[in-house]
């Protein structure tokens, strides 16, 4: 039986109405047209479907929707802020580490959860932590120099 | 893919959770989802009913009591090896916690489910197009298991990261049914049933882990070979521990047979001994006759069998400070 839930999607409540074998992703990107959450293997290996809940990087296609229900999700369609690229967005656009563009948004939502947790890691923490986010075509060192100039900004800044 | 459908229950309290496993036998609990939900989307496993425990409080924490560790069932394995306590007193268990998977399985994975994880196989752990060219192993309701082609028994592996550390440590579980809590120990936890690996009663749920104070005050290491670090479930795993004082020690592995297993030949024949070269390359020795692993991943028995004596020399090398030879 479908069940009305209110999803907390940045910083918008939906109202949607879905089955419990929903799962997040199903529901982004089906109900409520929000495609920059990626479908890749759909089995949890390949983090593309990332996608924040209550801060931390969780993957959307092995959370059902109806568990999301109350929690703050921010997709990727969320992370910029007044017209603005964030500067995570910025830092994947200057030095190169969008190619194919696919496994950017988890790329980018996972290189946010870390750099939340700890404003400028190592290379070797980043790289742990992103390993989880497949991608075919930028062989990870643009990605990785990327995150790590954010963190250096961020460090500056502090 | 999508997930089958099910009824679906969001207990509150552990009761209300406990009754609803207690009126339908063929429910699954769901935790962190990561391995349930794989499950489902490969058709391996289609329970009719889902109850999700995740919003039962009071299911996750890290105390310290009278020198004992309780980690609660739906404590993350991101929070386990985050935790400043048990970095510091339990690195082993820390290492174990911060392998499995990838960081985001790190994120939603939870002790219990890691713990209560089903065994796995190159014939089970696959999807429905894969498996319908053969017909169905004995784990996915067929009659054969095409590891040994033999009728009505499963040789699928265990392949929990976290037992064998729990295993060494004499940890104790604390199940939770319709009679009350109960007591056992880790390893009585599991059946070395392949197709049903868990001893539980049903209607039974995993509550806490502790992890008593003796062996909180030895040390602990966890050896882990996976084809790539970032999602694979472990080739082989290795847990050893030591009281260098008491001369004691304990080994136990994961993924060569259907449960994880300690190795008593290992841990008799150094006990009371000090931890010299010669006698681990004699113990290293031992480490092949812990286990009889056959072929439920792509890697030959052979190879794991040899891989279980190099991956105990390594734990037990760390373990006491030795450089990894």
């Amino acid at each position: 039986m479908k069940r009305a839930l209110e999803l907390k999607i940045n910083g918008d409540t939906h109202d949607v109405l879905v089955s419990p074998n929903h799962t997040l992703l199903e529901v982004l990107r089906e109900k409520l047209g929000l495609m920059g959450t990626k479908r890749g293997c759909d089995l949890g290996s390949c983090g593309a479907c990332t996608v924040l809940i209550d801060g931390e990087a969780c993957l959307s296609c092995l959370i059902l929707a109806v568990d999301a229900a109350g929690r703050e999700i921010l997709t990727i369609e969320g992370l910029a802020e007044g017209g603005d690229l964030h500067p995570l967005q910025r830092a994947f656009v200057e030095k190169g580490a969008v190619q194919c563009g696919f496994c950017t948004p988890g790329m980018i939502l996972t290189a946010e959860a870390i750099l939340g947790e700890e404003k400028c890691p190592t290379e070797e923490v980043i790289r742990k932590k992103m390993a989880g986010n497949l991608c075919r075509c930028t062989g990870y060192k643009k990605i990785v120099e990327a995150v790590i100039s954010v963190s250096e900004e961020a460090g500056r800044e502090v | 893919m999508r997930l089958p459908k099910f009824e679906y229950f969001e207990p509150k309290e552990i009761k209300e959770a406990v009754g609803i496993l207690q009126d339908q036998p063929l429910a699954r609990i769901l935790a962190g989802g990561t391995d349930l939900l794989v499950n489902m989307k490969h058709r391996v496993e289609s329970p009719p009913v889902i109850v999700n425990i995740k919003r039962i409080q009071g299911l996750d924490f890290i105390r310290e009591e009278n020198g004992d560790v309780r980690i609660g069932a739906l404590t993350t394995l991101k929070r386990i090896y985050t935790d400043p306590m048990i970095m510091e007193k339990l690195p082993g268990l820390a290492e174990s916690a911060s392998s499995v998977g990838s960081y985001h399985h790190q994120v939603m994975g939870t002790l219990a489910g890691n713990i209560c994880q089903q065994n796995r196989c190159k014939y089970f752990n696959q999807s429905r197009m894969w498996r319908s060219a053969k017909s169905l192993c004995f784990k996915a309701g067929g009659e054969i298991c095409h590891v040994v082609n033999k009728k009505g028994i499963c040789y699928s592996s265990y392949c929990g990261d976290l037992a064998p550390v729990f295993l060494v440590m004499n940890a104790k579980i604390v199940l939770i049914g319709k009679a009350g809590p109960r007591e056992i120990s880790m390893e009585n936890l599991f059946l070395g049933n392949g197709k049903d690996p868990l001893n539980l009663i049903p209607g039974e749920m995993l509550k806490e882990i502790t992890i008593p104070s003796e062996s909180v005050k030895g040390v602990c290491c966890y050896e882990k070979l996976a084809n790539r670090e970032s999602i694979d479930f472990p080739i082989l795993g290795t847990a050893f521990w030591a009281s260098v004082q008491n001369r004691e020690y304990r080994v136990a592995f994961t993924a060569v047979d259907q449960k994880p297993l300690r190795g008593q030949r290992i841990e008799s024949f150094l006990s009371g001994n000090d931890l010299t070269e010669e006698i681990l390359d004699q113990a290293c020795d031992l480490a092949d006759k812990v286990a009889k692993p056959v072929k439920t991943s792509i890697y030959s028995p052979s190879y794991k069998r040899k891989m279980m004596g190099r991956q105990f020399r390594s734990a037990a090398d760390r373990a006491t400070g030795r450089s990894i030879s």
